[in-house]
């Protein structure tokens, strides 16, 4: 086997790698303040994109239209956490589990009749023309997306260490009770990292459009995969999915190369279980101890 | 006596009905429905046992009813076998890979639990498209129904065999849920520490539950490619899952009524989207309904308004769409997902759930009545107390990190002592205790019991080996009524293998269970509650509770973890009057307390702990007095704080 090929193989899959990692981090922020995940995130990318689809048919420009799905995606993301997960959480019942995932069946059926069941191609200004960079070939395309995700990531981590409202978002997330006391709002942080968690998966749709198109099934492969990430990595590591998620991707299509394009989804799910069965917190999360 | 006839009578009702129809209409879509209700019927049931016993959210049942289905396939087509060993070997499988799963999936809980069966479900679809020369991958396998003892069934002789294993599952799972194990299930729900503390396990428990579900999807799998002949992969997928979770759900869990129930609906959905009117009544009935226990809820004040209105907002969605789309099978997702919201949120109990309480009241079904206590003599035989070391404790160490939370502590309790433990905030007491009871493992040292090594890190082994405990902060197990919840926590007295429990011939232990139970219950002052939830007692109540659960065990040694804690006077009172009737049983007590009084009255000898080390042991009055246990309580006399101040001291 051609050492280079192997090369190609490994780097474009590390970069599709990069959505996993992202829409993983959108895990890790809601279960920072609240420990509960959006089950229906997938349905959320998707929905935004086909969102962000309809913007650009109507003539909105392309960056004007990255700053509106955002935005719808945040909404989204308010509507989970309200209609999904205050509710369990003040019960401190984990009906959040089966709630998102009811939501998300919504959006799934909602966006089948709105905008119909074909996949459609996302138009984006930047070309897909390869560039030769040490030895492999990069689209500009898989470049782009690379550096959305971590801008979009380096941002939500700078606001959260260097704004009030970012620091009573760690506050929550390190202590609930204590934040509360000290009169920070945990409903509103919760509600806050929804919004965020709903932006981030916008993002990961309008980046990911391009090179998947657009359709109602199209984040369903997307989601095991930021599952196994935000799993294997841990819900409370910070950039641990970044790595976690460049080597899930890199593996997958070697994967898919050897065994066949049935089969890529198989690495994902066999690490994530096995993750769950040796590390239940993750490979770079925290080990919690039992109290009682 | 009622009871039994009105329970049994009305199930024995049900499947005679069923089971006659064929007989009286010959109409070929019927039986396909009841067909199918009969498997869905043993599917749910499966189900139940993790999402309504196990209180898990499980997504991997549907890939066992795929996984069954095919090996029963395989087996007919690939071996030539028939019905009988296809069906085994469908069970089988959910059995031997359910048991896998659960394997990793045991210390899992919640969402990381629902994220393992996801990804288990996703990859034996992905192995059941991909393994082609085996399955046939995405163009599916045909089968034919193998005939039985040389007949060819029939759709009504198919019907009847579907029906006859759902009556057999039903009359199994019920002797099952009723038993010591159904009760397991659920302790692990309401509290896994205690489970494990209570010497019942967590891990076979959980692994158990698992498989028999698992091996229930499998059979209902088995019959599944038996009635339609034909199976694709595509047809276990995720949207049957949820489909699968809202038969259950609005069924109503831990219910075999319930299963029944949700089988009905699933297996009438097709039909109700179908008919546009039949689905305008049934949304309209939704509708008032809502509304209806929507503003009960609200003018009781016993719901919140989001519990109250969403689900009356979601069913008028439910109304209005169906007047403005033109096809409502397009929508079935949105449908299924507007209806199964409308239940978790405003009827998380499901239809059983609420009808049960309603028909008991109708028909005025008596409570199962309970048994005369057992005599306090047979449970707790008075034991000696020889003052012989019982609990040596030798150099313990525990840290966490660099927090030395117990720093070499050497301690002695002695056989029929009643040994407190005290010290300040943050002294180490809890530590030593869930060291003790195994909770955590030490870093270094020795506790020795009667002589021979305490088993460490293992809440399961230390309780076995007879160390009871009780919990600061409260671990009942808030879904199972007080009795239930000492029943669970019983010594010796399940003896009876799996078999025979499943057979229902492991009645007279059970009732045995309930009278040692009422016995334990009567002690602490509780046996008029004894059928209350333990979430509904009051707090004192659930502290004694606790005690009571803890003396099931017929411990050798007894710890109770802070048991005054927040209770008031008249409490405190109650409960040194039961831990001293706990004591003349010969039981030895480790006592964690802040209450100095419970302490001085109770306690022979008492070691003080601060900074992880002992400071101080004797009498109570000795130890209020010693200067190092004042210093640890009130600090440091002020002279001592300032040093260099030539303060006089008092002559």
């Amino acid at each position: 086997m051609n050492a280079s090929i192997i090369g190609q193989m490994a780097v474009s899959g590390a970069l599709m790698g990069l959505v996993y990692a992202l829409i993983a981090y959108g895990f890790q922020l809601t279960f920072a303040t609240s420990k509960s995940i959006n089950f229906g995130q997938g349905e959320l990318v998707m929905v935004s994109a086909f969102f962000s689809l309809t913007l650009l048919n109507l003539g909105v420009p392309y960056w004007a239209m990255i700053p509106g799905g955002l935005l719808f995606g945040a909404l989204m993301g308010l509507v989970v956490e309200r209609a999904g997960v205050r509710l369990a959480l003040e019960q401190k019942s984990e009906g959040w589990i089966l709630l998102t995932i009811i939501i998300g069946l919504f959006f799934f059926s909602a966006a089948e009749n709105l905008w119909g069941r074909d996949d459609r191609p996302f138009p984006t200004p930047i070309s897909a023309d390869p560039i030769h960079v040490l030895g492999v070939d990069v689209t500009r395309l898989e470049l782009a997306v690379a550096i959305g995700v971590l801008a979009i990531m380096g941002a939500i981590e700078l606001f959260k260490r260097r704004t009030l409202l970012g620091k009573a978002f760690e506050a929550v997330s390190a202590d609930r009770d204590a934040a509360e006391l000290m009169g920070i709002s945990a409903t509103r942080t919760v509600m806050l990292s929804y919004g965020l968690s709903g932006a981030v998966a916008a993002l990961a749709g309008i980046l990911v459009s391009p090179i998947t198109t657009v359709g109602p099934t199209m984040a369903s492969a997307l989601i095991l995969k930021a599952f196994s990430v935000a799993v294997v990595a841990g819900l409370d590591s910070g950039f641990g999915v970044v790595l976690i998620g460049m080597f899930l991707g890199a593996l997958e299509s070697l994967a898919s190369f050897y065994l066949g394009s049935g089969w890529r989804e198989a690495p994902g799910l066999i690490l994530l279980i096995l993750a769950l069965a040796v590390r239940p917190t993750g490979v770079f999360g925290k080990a919690v101890i039992r109290k009682v | 006596m009622r009871r039994i006839l009105l329970l049994r009578g009305a199930e024995l009702m049900v499947f005679a009905f069923l089971a006659t129809i064929p007989l009286l209409v010959v109409n070929p879509y019927a039986l396909g429905l009841l067909t199918l209700l009969a498997i869905y019927g043993i599917l749910l049931i499966g189900l139940d046992v993790t999402v309504g016993y196990l209180g898990q959210v499980n997504l991997a049942h549907v890939a066992f009813l795929g996984l069954g289905a095919y090996t029963a396939g395989l087996v007919v087509t690939k071996l030539g076998l028939g019905m009988g060993p296809a069906l085994l070997a469908a069970m089988a499988v959910g059995l031997l890979l359910g048991g896998l799963l659960a394997l990793p999936a045991l210390r899992l809980e919640g969402p990381q639990f629902a994220l393992a069966t996801l990804s288990f479900a996703a990859l034996s679809t992905t192995a059941l498209n991909e393994l082609e020369s085996l399955t046939g991958g995405a163009q599916g396998l045909s089968l034919s129904r193998p005939p039985v003892f040389g007949h060819a069934l029939t759709p009504p002789l198919f019907f009847w065999l579907c029906l006859a294993l759902l009556a057999l599952v039903w009359v199994v799972m019920r002797n099952l849920l009723a038993s010591q194990w159904g009760r397991a299930f659920e302790a692990l729900r309401d509290s896994p520490i205690a489970t494990d503390a209570m010497g019942v396990g967590t891990y076979q428990h959980k692994v158990a539950a698992f498989a028999l579900g698992s091996s229930l999807g499998g059979l209902a799998g088995g019959l599944y490619a038996f009635n339609f002949q034909y199976l694709q992969p595509q047809s276990f997928t995720y949207d049957l899952m949820i489909i699968l979770l809202l038969g259950v759900v609005l069924g109503g869990r831990k219910s075999l009524w319930g299963a029944f129930v949700g089988a009905t609906v699933i297996v009438l959905l097709p039909n109700l989207l179908s008919n546009r009117l039949l689905f305008q009544v049934f949304s309209g009935l939704g509708f008032a309904m809502a509304l209806a226990a929507g503003l009960r809820g609200l003018v009781k004040k016993t719901t919140r308004p989001f519990q109250a209105l969403a689900p009356v907002v979601a069913m008028g969605l439910l109304v209005v769409g169906g007047l403005f789309v033109e096809n409502t099978e397009d929508w079935r997702k949105a449908i299924f997902a507007l209806m199964l919201f409308s239940v978790v949120v405003g009827l998380p109990e499901g239809l059983m759930g609420f009808l049960s309480i309603f028909l008991a009241k109708l028909f005025r079904v008596p409570h199962a009545p309970l048994p005369e206590p057992s005599d306090i003599e047979a449970i707790l035989p008075p034991r000696s107390a020889d003052g012989a070391p019982l609990l040596v404790i030798e150099d313990l160490k525990r840290y966490f990190g660099g927090v030395k939370a117990v720093d070499g502590l050497s301690m002695i309790i002695r056989s029929g002592a009643i040994h407190g433990l005290i010290g300040p905030n943050g002294s180490g007491k809890s530590t030593v205790v869930n060291v003790i009871s195994g909770l955590y493992t030490p870093s270094a040292g020795r506790i020795l019991l009667r002589g021979s090594a305490l088993p460490s890190g293992s809440l399961f082994r230390v309780s076995k080996s007879g160390v009871a405990r009780t919990f600061q902060n409260l671990q009942l197990f808030g879904e199972l009524t007080a009795l239930e919840n000492v029943m669970v926590a019983l010594k010796g007295v399940y003896r009876s293998p799996l078999p025979l429990v499943l057979l229902g011939l492991a009645r007279r232990e059970e009732s045995q269970a309930q009278a040692d139970a009422l016995c334990l219950l009567d002690r602490i002052g509780l046996k008029d509650q004894a059928l209350t939830k333990a979430k509904d007692l009051t707090y004192g109540a659930q502290r004694f509770l606790e005690v009571a659960r803890a003396l099931a065990r017929k411990p050798d040694l007894l710890i109770l973890d802070e048991p005054a804690a927040g209770l008031a006077h008249p409490d405190v009172v109650q409960l040194i009057e039961i831990i001293k009737r706990v004591h003349k049983r010969g039981i030895s007590i480790l006592l964690i307390e802040h209450h100095m009084d419970v302490v001085s009255e109770l306690c022979d000898t008492v070691t003080v702990l601060d900074g992880g080390k002992v400071i101080a042991e004797g009498k109570p009055e000795e130890v209020k007095r010693h200067p190092k246990v004042v210093e640890a309580y009130l600090g440091q006399p002020p002279q001592s704080d300032l040093p260099g101040d030539p303060s006089p001291q008092p002559a």
